[in-house]
């Protein structure tokens, strides 16, 4: 009983939390934009087409919400300003927990951690467009189902 | 056999000192209940600007239980030379500290809100991960803010009771706030399910409208403690009446035979007043040292609060005094 509450509170196909944008309607069954600042080895930009760890998961979630996905290489900055502005849906380039642009883009929960050799702990994230919250809920579901790790 | 909690060189009747002590360990449990409060809005507050202002406000309401602490211990201590009216006007400093902080952090609140709402920024609010699942956090804040109202209102009614007893104005404001907590929470719980629903900007809505209560718990609580501290005519716990012992004073001055006409000057020192009695003496009654005695002696033992009393004889009464009906 207590489960299937909670199972209908993850519900996140019900529309409950919504997104004000409608980014999640508009992307599913359609195109992606993602902007990706090149940061080996999440994201290699250098090929013809863009590879790396952070790109196969996104290219996960894209066939999760049966998108097609449409890279745009730029600078960090860039990204952050194309996701505040509505341009972009997704931007990935190693960001961490620690990013400065919090208040630009919704940066996700962590989907991995990496221990450095000295002992320091990065986590590092995805950042989405501000206050997309169904969009941002999708998106965190996924990423805790295909963690390498769980957090 | 408990140590005598006292009141400066004021007597509290046993009972009283049993409401003082009552109203210690009150303070002490609202303490750890918003310790506990603050910690569980701070675990799931998230980005949400509406719990933040939740979270400030329960932070500040940490301010009037500690003040009443601070005061109680402080006010103990019999009054000196070098402070000859007592330590009381500690209850007055604690009351107008708390309601600059309100006031201050009130206005923050509005204001940062308010530029959120202008800048049309959406609040983000993601998931918790748990057992397995993942969960909007929105439902943890609307849980959280739901299962905070009953206790501040219960707390409330308590304290409200026994600020009338002690007369005690911070512990009042300090019921007063608590009693109108629950409209802040349901306030916030409301902006995080609107934000739910896609409406990004009931958020910063819901925390304007925590940001109005805080300040408007600001701006009665300085107009009290400014208007004790500075020596206005002391009025009823409420605030909004003349208190009648004035009154009861000067009848009762009036009632013996020698005394023509009486007024008093009684100001509310927080907790205690002094009071100023001036009297005008019958033609020809031939004033002793006994019947001033007695007559302050008559007016001490009306109530606890009526401790430091003097007596003035004068020709005619003057104008500010409160010359009865």
């Amino acid at each position: 009983m207590a489960v299937a509450a909670l199972t209908l509170m993850g519900c996140t196909s019900s529309g409950y939390p919504a997104d004000p944008e409608r980014t999640l309607d508009e992307v599913s069954g359609s195109t992606l934009r993602v902007g990706i600042v090149h940061h080996p080895p999440h994201v290699d930009a250098t090929g013809p087409a863009p590879s790396g760890t952070e790109v196969e998961l996104i290219e996960g979630f894209a066939d999760r919400i049966d998108a097609d996905v449409e890279w745009t290489v730029a600078g960090e900055e860039a990204v952050m300003t194309a996701i505040e502005e509505g341009d972009l849906h997704l931007g990935a380039g190693g960001f961490t927990t620690d990013t400065p642009w919090s208040t630009h883009a919704a940066i996700t929960r962590s989907y991995v951690e990496r221990a450095a050799p000295d002992g320091t702990v990065t986590e590092f994230v995805l950042a989405a467009p501000m206050g997309e919250n169904q969009f941002l809920t999708t998106l965190e579901a996924y990423l805790d189902e295909s963690s390498p790790e769980p957090q | 056999m408990k140590k005598d909690l006292n009141f400066g060189r004021t007597e509290l009747p046993p009972e009283l000192q049993q409401t003082v002590r009552r109203a210690i360990r009150l303070e002490w449990f609202t303490i750890g209940y918003l310790v506990v409060t603050v910690s569980l809005i701070a675990a799931v507050m998230g980005n949400s600007q509406a719990m933040r202002a939740a979270w400030v406000e329960d932070m500040l309401a940490l301010i009037p239980p500690i003040a009443f602490l601070v005061a109680v211990a402080i006010i103990k201590k019999p009054p000196t030379r070098r402070r000859p009216y007592g330590q009381h006007r500690a209850v007055g400093v604690g009351h107008l500290i708390s309601a600059a902080a309100l006031l201050v952090m009130g206005s923050l609140l509005i204001l940062e809100s308010a530029i959120g709402l202008v800048k049309g920024e959406h609040p983000p609010i993601g998931t918790f991960h748990l057992f397995g699942h993942t969960l909007w956090q929105g439902w943890f804040m609307i849980v959280v803010m739901l299962l905070l109202i009953p206790v501040p209102v219960i707390l409330g009614r308590m304290k409200i009771k026994l600020a009338g007893a002690l007369h005690d104005k911070v512990l009042y404001a300090d019921a007063d706030m608590l009693k109108a907590d629950w409209r802040t929470s349901l306030g916030t719980a409301v902006g995080v399910a609107g934000v739910g629903f896609g409406l990004w900007w009931f958020d910063a809505a819901a925390a304007i409208f925590v940001g109005l209560s805080v300040v408007k718990d600001g701006v009665s609580n300085m107009s009290v403690a400014v208007t004790d501290l500075t020596d206005s005519r002391a009025r009823t716990i409420e605030g909004n009446a003349p208190h009648p012992l004035i009154m009861a004073v000067e009848n009762y001055a009036r009632g013996l035979e020698w005394v023509q006409d009486a007024g008093a000057r009684v100001r509310d020192q927080g907790h205690v007043f002094h009071t100023e009695l001036f009297i005008v003496p019958k033609d020809g009654a031939s004033l002793t040292l006994g019947q001033l005695q007695e007559l302050r002696a008559g007016i001490v033992e009306m109530d606890w609060k009526l401790a430091d009393v003097v007596v003035a004889p004068v020709a005619t009464l003057p104008a500010e005094v409160h010359i009865g009906t």
